[in-house]
């Protein structure tokens, strides 16, 4: 029961930013290969989807990781701060699964459209 | 005190933490223009020769099959072989392995340059709470972010070293030393920590480790400065917190004298969030590090970041970068779990 | 009732942030800070500086100048007169390249201060686009735009500068875009608590109900009360803008080679001069570090002035 719960939050936050990148990069790609080539739309869609990803996914540990010390430091030196452990890291789950989102489509977009050439 | 869980949980943080920055890594070569086929080939080298290294190095392949077989490669520490400063050598054991111990080397003093100037400043300036030191501290502080490494750095070698000859410049130790490893520790061999300071005492040179100390003298205060800064101003707000609270005021109620009051209560507990500014500035200070490298002429991480980036060297740009995230990430670790063995009340 | 309305309207926009800028303390404040004086002071010297250097060295301007003369190498014959200590005739002294310092540093506050206002205007602008954007629409835009702006703000300016130069390759215009990038979050964070602050504001709700549109509400409203916390923030980061593209430059990333940057002739004097021609490191970083500190102590001072319990944080 508990378990459930925790993957739900969990699915709802990251659930929604994925799809959002799937949609991106199917269109991206698409929309790439009126003008370009199919690898380089590839590589250059993956590689903006894998910015992202590794932005998000650095963030996400970032603020487990430093969370704490943030906070503190925020609290001593800066004192309009309102950041958060919980909010940040939940943003960046988002971020990292529209990263993960665009550079699934690409995979399974390009790997279909390469198959069919 | 810290649980084992505790600890575990944070270590393995590690891994997002190496997947997230290699991934970027990743993501900023293949947006970078440049092709790293051809700068591998070299100038004037013929298209037929760029499209060979190209397939050799399995640049045609599909950007997703390179980027497993790159993750793949990163989790063995696998980091490549060097396209332009040691072509065809691999990263780790020709180039980083030797210049990791002189940025460690270089961080531990310059922090350890911060700590200790900082927290008696800012405990001076939280005594003499709007004082004269007061005011000195906090400008000597602004002053201290003001002056760029790349001139402090020049500024105290043309000083101690030019002008009174005190102090050497340059390089890590004086040449007539010859530090070579092994060490013998109860009749086994080891190998030398590649830290000057420390292996010259493992091997018992007493004359070499103040040689060693001498030459690290400049450079550590150089990039602790900006430390010592932040550190101050952390410790004089945390203190003066402290100062505040219940228990210090009872203390003085029973009559002892103000500043030893504040000395004795307010130390311990001040100090708790200062270890978490170490943490965080720990990235600025390996920022200073590329810095500080350049003008003393030590061959560390951050000379061979820049150099490597200049030549478009892009596997020991990636070693390199990961290898600073290590470290920023292994220290504000080290950070956390100090953090949560002193005020164990911060634990769930 | 609506004449009570109608004195708050007046007081809102620009009009009135100039209003409550002269009847607030915050002037009065500032001028009575000496350092911050001192600081206002430096960097009146370092324009005027730069817009003499920029008229009577630049040469590209109405008036000739000897723009040759501080870029080209003037070495002929002997290379050790080529760096000449300090005289009366080369106040700073020669460089290796037989080129005065003096007339280089004195144009390199013109490349300083130019290439720092290009970062930090940009950088405000942008800063202050999604700061304003994140506080007035919440909840998600708001968290992920803030908090990848928090993530950027954790990594060290120098470093991640390095990377996106990497990206982006080397020279003085890429250098600046990647600075861009560096400091448009510090200008975000600063504008979205300000907006947060204005946007509790019941008379902003009674805007919006009456049907004023998104932008204008922005624009009019919101924008000019952040105006103050961004000014101080845009001062203070002016001196780092400063450093971190000098910076660049030193390392090899921005300015080219022989350029009159004051960060490309510390790099110059350090790797040629340091141990034979102490002046040619020295002056360049004097007016680095001086103008830097300027900018340091204004903006401190502006901070102070703005919410004097900053200052003593906890008192």
């Amino acid at each position: 029961m508990a378990e459930s719960t925790w993957l739900k939050s969990r699915v709802r936050i990251v659930g929604g930013s994925l799809l959002a990148g799937v949609a991106i990069g199917v269109v991206g790609l698409l929309g790439g290969l009126l003008h370009y080539e199919l690898q380089t739309v590839t590589t250059k869609l993956f590689a903006v989807g894998a910015l992202v990803f590794g932005f998000g996914l650095l963030g996400w540990s970032g603020s487990v990781l430093l969370g704490r010390s943030i906070e503190t430091v925020h609290r001593h030196l800066d004192r309009e701060s309102d950041w958060t452990e919980a909010s940040s890291r939940r943003a960046m789950a988002r971020v990292a699964g529209f990263g993960g989102g665009i550079m699934g489509a690409v995979t399974v977009v390009g790997q279909a459209i390469e198959s069919l050439i | 005190m810290a649980s084992k869980w505790f600890v575990v949980k944070r270590l393995l943080l590690l891994i997002p933490v190496l997947i997230g920055i290699s991934t970027v890594v990743f993501a900023i070569l293949h947006l970078g223009g440049n092709d790293p086929a051809a700068v591998m080939a070299g100038q004037g080298a013929s298209q037929e020769q760029i499209e060979t290294i190209r397939t050799e190095l399995g640049f045609d392949d599909p950007i997703w099959v390179q980027y497993t077989r790159f993750l793949s490669d990163v989790s063995q520490f696998d980091f490549g072989e060097s396209y332009v400063l040691k072509p065809g050598q691999p990263v780790w054991d020709s180039i980083l392995v030797d210049k990791l111990p002189v940025t460690i080397e270089l961080a531990i003093y310059g922090q350890l340059f911060g700590v200790l100037l900082g927290v008696p400043l800012g405990v001076l300036s939280a005594i003499k709470q709007n004082s004269l030191t007061d005011h000195i501290t906090r400008i000597g502080a602004l002053a201290g972010i003001s002056v760029p490494i790349f001139w402090s750095g020049p500024l105290l070698i043309i000083l101690f070293a030019n002008i009174l000859g005190m102090l050497p410049a340059s390089s890590r130790i004086d040449t007539q030393y010859f530090i070579e490893g092994p060490w013998v520790f109860m009749g086994n061999e080891l190998p030398l920590t590649g830290l000057m300071t420390i292996d010259t005492l493992l091997l018992g040179n007493i004359d070499a480790f103040f040689s060693a100390v001498e030459h690290l003298l400049l450079p550590a205060a150089v990039m602790g400065i900006y430390s010592m800064a932040l550190i101050s101003r952390m410790m004089r707000s945390s203190m003066l917190e402290v100062v505040r609270q219940d228990y210090i005021r009872t203390a003085r109620a029973k009559g002892q004298g103000q500043k030893i009051t504040m000395l004795k209560h307010g130390l311990k507990n001040a100090f708790i969030p200062v270890i978490t500014v170490i943490g965080i500035q720990f990235g600025t200070m390996l920022g200073g590090a590329v810095l500080t490298e350049t003008v003393f002429g030590f061959s560390g991480l951050g000379v061979i970041l820049v150099n490597a980036i200049q030549a478009g060297d892009y596997p020991v740009v990636q070693a390199a970068v990961l290898v600073f995230a290590m470290l920023f990430t292994l220290v504000n670790l080290t950070v956390d779990i100090t953090y949560s063995y002193l005020d164990p009340r911060i634990q769930q | 009732m609506s004449t009570q309305t109608q004195q708050r309207r007046r007081r809102r926009g620009i009009r009135g942030f100039i209003h409550r800028l002269r009847h607030s303390r915050f002037l009065s404040n500032l001028a009575a800070n000496r350092l911050a004086m001192i600081g206002l002071l430096i960097i009146t010297l370092m324009v005027v500086i730069a817009l003499y250097a920029r008229i009577f060295i630049g040469g590209v301007g109405p008036i000739e100048g000897y723009y040759g003369e501080i870029m080209g190498s003037n070495l002929s014959g002997n290379a050790e007169m080529a760096k000449a200590q300090p005289s009366m005739k080369y106040p700073f002294g020669l460089d290796g390249q037989a080129r005065s310092i003096f007339p280089r540093v004195l144009f390199g506050s013109w490349l300083a201060l130019k290439w720092g206002t290009v970062t930090v205007a940009v950088s405000t602008v942008l800063g202050v686009s999604f700061g304003v954007i994140a506080a007035y629409y919440s909840d998600l835009v708001d968290n992920v735009v803030m908090r990848t702006m928090d993530v950027l703000l954790a990594f060290p300016s120098l470093l991640l500068a390095l990377a996106l130069v990497s990206i982006l390759g080397t020279g003085l215009q890429n250098a600046v875009v990647a600075l861009i990038l560096v400091y448009t979050p510090r200008f975000a964070r600063v504008v979205r608590g300000a907006a947060l602050a204005v946007l509790e504001d019941e008379y902003i709700d009674a805007t919006i109900a009456i049907g004023a549109k998104d932008f204008r509400v922005l624009a009019r409203h919101v924008v000019p009360n952040c105006l103050a916390p961004v000014t101080v923030q845009s001062t203070l980061n002016f001196g780092l803008a400063i450093i971190d593209l000098a910076a660049l430059s030193f390392l090899g990333f921005g300015a080219k080679e022989g350029a009159p940057s004051w960060g490309m002739m510390l790099s110059a004097g350090v790797e040629n001069g340091l141990h034979s021609a102490w002046w040619w490191p020295f002056f360049p970083g004097l007016a680095l570090a001086l103008t830097v500190l300027g900018f340091n102590l204004l903006g401190d001072g502006m901070r102070d002035a703005l919410d004097p319990r900053m200052r003593d944080a906890i008192d």
